[in-house]
């Protein structure tokens, strides 16, 4: 990843970094929606190893931290994104029946969201972040699971296409 | 399960998260050169958002008319008998009319209390994923936007200006959970305390008990002092509901914002405070009911009967 790959990482994140910003966000959804971004950054790291995982996932973090809309600490999502990519790579990568089939791949990515989310209001509530009362947070929570749910299986392809194509991988879900 | 390569991957990962560390401690100190970094990050996404906004507004005005499909079945009989009138003139002047009412609202409103204001069209909603409500405009220091200054809707109170740059700005939402905004009711004068709780609902705390709220109150902003960040006047929303929970300090209430926040299509930024203090020349006129036409009709009867 330090000659040829890593750049190509970087454009590949940064392209879906500007797609999360300039389409994805053009849209009030229902529920709080879903951050293409953080299911692409996660999958990523699924599909990577845990050293470049942490390392995409410091990238990605540092990226939503800079995000214009984001309410938080710059850093705050970097130190969450970082923890996160490293543990679903680590738990992820070894097992083949979350990290091989589309529906482990799914429940994982879906799942870690959910509690990076969680983790989120929940630092943020440290480091006096307002996230709004219990009720909103626990709506938003819960419709960004569905969406990323629903969202997941339908970029899944592209995503890892995408991981496998700058990996230089046959093997792509 | 454990994955070749994570022992040797604890030293990077280390150096990774005590980075985030350090960064999270330099923004709890304020060190401007993280938020200059933000600042830039906006830069260049701004193109990028106008682009976006230009191509998408059609799919979104689509998918808002679904969405409001169930709740407005009978507003949308009546639109349907009258935009088979006009489809034809309508059809590429749909999307510029709508701003265009947007904006002469806004006008009238700011006319009215003499608020000198910079219109503004929302380039960008604000991502859920950090739980803020914020929007995008596509108008900056350029324009003589500086933070905290008050942003109004077609109805009033749409936000505060969070973040400046040279040719956008973002909007922190009345919606959002850290926005607090001093309110006056209307009339009564009481003052109290407005905050966001990231919907159209929000909740207001009074500052003393010396009379009553009622539902339906309608809730002004009190001012700043240099009226930064909020001017005097503005309408902020109604009551829709009074909490008289027994020895409660304050009174407290659930007020229904009067912006329609999944609408904002174009709003205005008050550059300029006004000469006087409005008072209660901006309160929202109370709708009117439609009279109903009574037909009375007196019979006389007949002297004699008809077969």
């Amino acid at each position: 990843m330090i000659t040829r790959q890593f750049p190509i990482a970087l454009s590949i994140f940064f392209a879906v970094y500007i797609i999360q910003e300039a389409v994805v966000n053009q849209f009030r959804f229902f529920g709080g929606g879903f951050s293409l971004f953080l299911i692409f950054s996660l999958i990523w790291a699924i599909l990577s190893s845990p050293k470049i995982a942490a390392l995409g996932g410091f990238m990605a973090g540092l990226l939503m931290d800079l995000s214009p809309s984001s309410a938080g600490l710059i850093g705050q999502w970097t130190l969450l994104m970082i923890v996160a990519c490293y543990a679903v790579s680590y738990l992820g990568s070894g097992n083949e029946s979350l990290s091989s089939n589309p529906l482990g791949f799914t429940f994982l990515t879906t799942v870690t969201i959910f509690f990076v989310e969680l983790f989120y209001v929940i630092t943020g509530a440290l480091l006096g972040v307002a996230s709004g009362d219990s009720e909103q947070v626990l709506i938003t929570l819960v419709g960004i699971f569905i969406w990323s749910l629903v969202v997941t299986p339908i970029v899944l392809p592209l995503f890892s296409r995408l991981h496998a194509f700058t990996f230089n991988t046959r093997s792509a879900i | 399960m454990r994955k070749a390569g994570a022992g040797s991957a604890r030293l990077p990962l280390i150096i990774l998260i005590v980075t985030a560390l350090f960064l999270i401690t330099l923004d709890l100190r304020g060190v401007g050169v993280l938020q200059g970094a933000r600042a830039a990050s906006q830069t260049v996404l701004s193109p990028f958002q106008r682009a976006g906004n230009v191509v998408l507004t059609p799919i979104k005005e689509f998918f808002s008319d679904v969405t409001h499909l169930g709740r407005t079945r009978s507003q949308i009989e009546r639109l349907r008998a009258d935009n088979a009138k006009l489809q034809t003139e309508l059809l590429n002047r749909k999307n510029a009319d709508a701003q265009l009412d947007q904006l002469k609202t806004i006008l009238d409103l700011a006319g009215t209390a003499g608020f000198k204001v910079v219109n503004a069209r929302v380039i960008s909603q604000g991502s859920s994923q950090s739980f803020a409500q914020t929007i995008t405009i596509d108008s900056g220091s350029n324009a003589g936007i500086k933070r905290n200054m008050m942003v109004l809707s077609e109805f009033g109170i749409a936000g505060v200006v969070k973040d400046v740059y040279s040719n956008s700005a973002l909007i922190s939402l009345a919606t959002d959970p850290s926005f607090r905004i001093g309110i006056r009711v209307a009339g009564s004068q009481q003052i109290g305390i407005l905050s966001g709780r990231g919907n159209r609902s929000a909740s207001l705390q009074l500052i003393d008990n010396l009379t009553t709220l009622q539902v339906g109150d309608v809730l002004l902003s009190l001012g700043s002092v240099a009226n930064r960040p909020f001017v005097p006047g503005v309408p902020v929303g109604y009551i829709t509901a009074v909490d008289n929970s027994a020895g409660a300090v304050a009174q407290s209430a659930t007020v229904h914002l009067y912006t329609d926040f999944n609408a904002l299509g174009v709003v205005a930024v008050v550059v300029g405070s006004p000469v006087r203090n409005p008072g209660d020349a901006l309160v929202p006129t109370k709708p009117q009911p439609t009279p109903t036409p009574t037909v009375t009709v007196y019979v006389t009867p007949s002297p004699t009967p008809t077969n």
